[in-house]
């Protein structure tokens, strides 16, 4: 097309030009995939190295008997038990407030300047490190409410850790709903806090779910919370369900890491990465749970 | 014209509407009768108020931050603006189609049934055959009845905008505002809104927001035209696009402008 080309450039330029972007996008695109293979390989070797040396540990047996022979032997079923309970309070108290808090967030709050304030100071707590709730917890639920290191003191600890990003969670999910849904329910005549809890929040759900899990079985596997406020280290108790019980200190699978490896040398190698390998397919679990439920409300919704 | 001894009845009336958002005055000293059981259809360029008229009627403008209303309404026989007003249930006798379907991400039963079943307190066999009824009222049973389970948004535009207009009609409402609602659909599933149209004037009074001016000859009674926030004409619309009063009416309908 020489008549037309004059004043483009002539293909060899072209093809030098294409040579290099080429050899650009190659170049990029072979970092991206190296770092992909970095990041896949490094979790597999975390995985891996769990799998192999927690499995030979793991039994039913190991997950439902008590410690044995001053922790040297035996199974850590106080520690799982231990962190069920943990979590199912968490979960319970974390619900509504969190879910309360991000209704209030997304659908009350407007964008004043108190809004604006209140959002940022939320952010800052889930942003701030476990260990600090942990401090705080010991000052007010541990002392100064004389709940004493317990059940009751670890639940309280790790909802406050939880609630401030579950707010966070649930308000983003709610406001990813599209206006019109929420302009459609209000149409029809519906009350606000009707158009919120049968339009807004079930449209929001998966998203509000996944929030919800992902936080509470995050906080399940913290340590730093309630090191101070809950855990125990060696428990043999038999464990009776009652008033007694939240008063009591729990022993918990992150703790029992964390402290059997601080104590170097007493607990069996092979117990603790069965303990981590409990831990890892505690949390694992919860969130298989958590993302069939999910599922089911996504297809429900048509999403 | 027959002397009549009962004047007409309006199921909306307004006098002197002004609308302002924040300091843009969108809507000018607007008077406006819309007639029982009639399709009255409001036509004008874009952006001349139509859909902020409509949304003065069920006061959807109370969420757009910054809106203020003046003037004299009765809207199903009620003064939306009154101190006391019930916008419950204003707006449950006041049904509202949007541009764009906007079907709840649940199933096509629940999206029919929330309101009822919120409002009228309808439960079992009698929800189910109010849900029945409704969906046959907007032609969309046939379509649907197999899957009733199914998610709304599994549905095609066209059979959405009739599963918001069953949604409309299951709360029972007087007056259906509608906010030119085929403009995102394709001609033969505008064919069948514009059909409702039609059969529902019988009973209900229906208000047309629409850009497309064959629509409104086919489907409309009445005729309103819009510009710059003023209602410039209303009328007949037999007799508006015969022989419109105003030139720029007669300007739009013969297409020089818009
Ligand atoms: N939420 C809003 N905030 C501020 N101004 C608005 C808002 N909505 C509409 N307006 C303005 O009010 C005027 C009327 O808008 P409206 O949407 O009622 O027009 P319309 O006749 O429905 O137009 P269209 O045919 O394009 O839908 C426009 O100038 C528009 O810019
Ligand atoms: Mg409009």
């Amino acid at each position: 097309m020489a008549v037309l080309g004059s004043s483009r450039p002539n293909q060899a330029e072209l093809h030098g030009r294409d040579v290099r972007r080429l050899r650009h996008g190659k170049f990029l695109i072979g970092v991206a995939t190296t770092v992909h293979y970095l990041v896949v390989a490094m979790t597999l070797a975390l995985i891996g190295t769990i799998l192999v040396k927690g499995l030979p540990a793991i039994s039913w047996e190991f997950l439902t008997s008590y410690p044995a022979e001053g922790m040297t032997q035996g199974g850590i079923w106080p520690m799982l038990r231990g962190s069920i309970l943990l979590m199912v309070g968490t979960l319970a108290l974390t619900l509504p407030f969190g879910l309360l808090g991000g209704i209030w967030l997304a659908e009350y709050a407007g964008d004043g300047r108190m809004a604006r304030t209140l959002r940022a100071s939320i952010a800052t707590l889930a942003g701030t490190p476990s260990i600090i709730f942990g401090l705080f917890g010991l000052a007010i639920f541990v002392l100064k409410l004389k709940l004493g290191t317990s059940l009751l003191a670890g639940w309280f600890t790790l909802a406050l850790f939880s609630i401030p990003i579950v707010v966070l969670t649930t308000e983003q999910a709610l406001r990813a709903v599209p206006e019109s849904i929420e302009d459609g329910a209000i149409a029809l005549g519906l009350s606000r806090w009707q158009t919120i809890w049968k339009v807004m929040l079930p449209s929001a759900l998966p998203g509000v779910m996944t929030g919800l899990v992902l936080t509470v079985t995050r906080a399940a596997g913290e340590a730093p919370p309630i090191l101070m406020t809950a855990a125990i280290y060696y428990s043999t108790e038999k464990l009776s369900l009652g008033w007694e019980t939240l008063k009591k200190p729990v022993a918990n699978l992150p703790y029992h890491l964390a402290e059997g490896y601080r104590q170097g040398g007493v607990i069996p190698e092979k117990i603790i990465w069965g303990t981590c390998l409990t831990l890892m397919l505690f949390v694992l679990t919860i969130n298989l749970f958590a993302i069939v439920i999910r599922t089911r409300a996504r297809k429900k919704a048509g999403w | 014209m027959v002397a009549v001894a009962s004047p007409v009845k309006h199921a909306v009336r307004a006098e002197d509407v002004n609308l302002y958002y924040g300091t843009k005055h969108a809507l000018k000293g607007v008077n406006f009768a819309a007639p029982s059981r009639q399709v009255t259809a409001m036509i004008g360029p874009s952006g001349c108020g139509k859909s902020s008229f409509l949304r003065c009627l069920n006061r959807m403008n109370d969420r757009i931050p910054g809106a203020k209303v003046t003037g004299k309404f009765e809207v199903a026989g009620m003064d939306p603006y009154a101190k006391n007003a019930d916008l419950m249930r204003l707006r449950r006798a006041v049904g509202m189609l949007f541009q764009k379907p906007n079907p709840f991400p649940s199933s096509v039963f629940e999206n029919i049934a929330l309101a009822p079943s919120l409002h009228y307190g309808i439960k079992g066999s009698t929800l189910e055959g109010m849900v029945e009824e409704t969906l046959k009222r907007a032609a969309l049973w046939d379509e649907v009845k197999d899957h009733l389970r199914r998610s709304a948004l599994e549905l095609s535009g066209g059979q959405q905008q009739r599963l918001c207009l069953a949604r409309m009609l299951a709360v029972e409402p007087e007056i259906l505002l509608m906010d030119e609602p085929c403009s995102a659909l394709d001609p033969i599933s505008t064919g069948k809104i514009e059909d409702l149209i039609s059969e529902l004037s019988k009973d209900y009074t229906v208000l047309i927001v629409t850009h497309n001016l064959q629509q409104a000859h086919r489907v409309s009674s009445q005729l309103a035209f819009f510009m710059l926030g003023e209602l410039v004409e209303m009328g007949d619309t037999e007799a508006v696009f015969e022989s419109a009063q105003s030139e720029v009416t007669r300007d739009y309908l013969s297409g020089r402008f818009g």
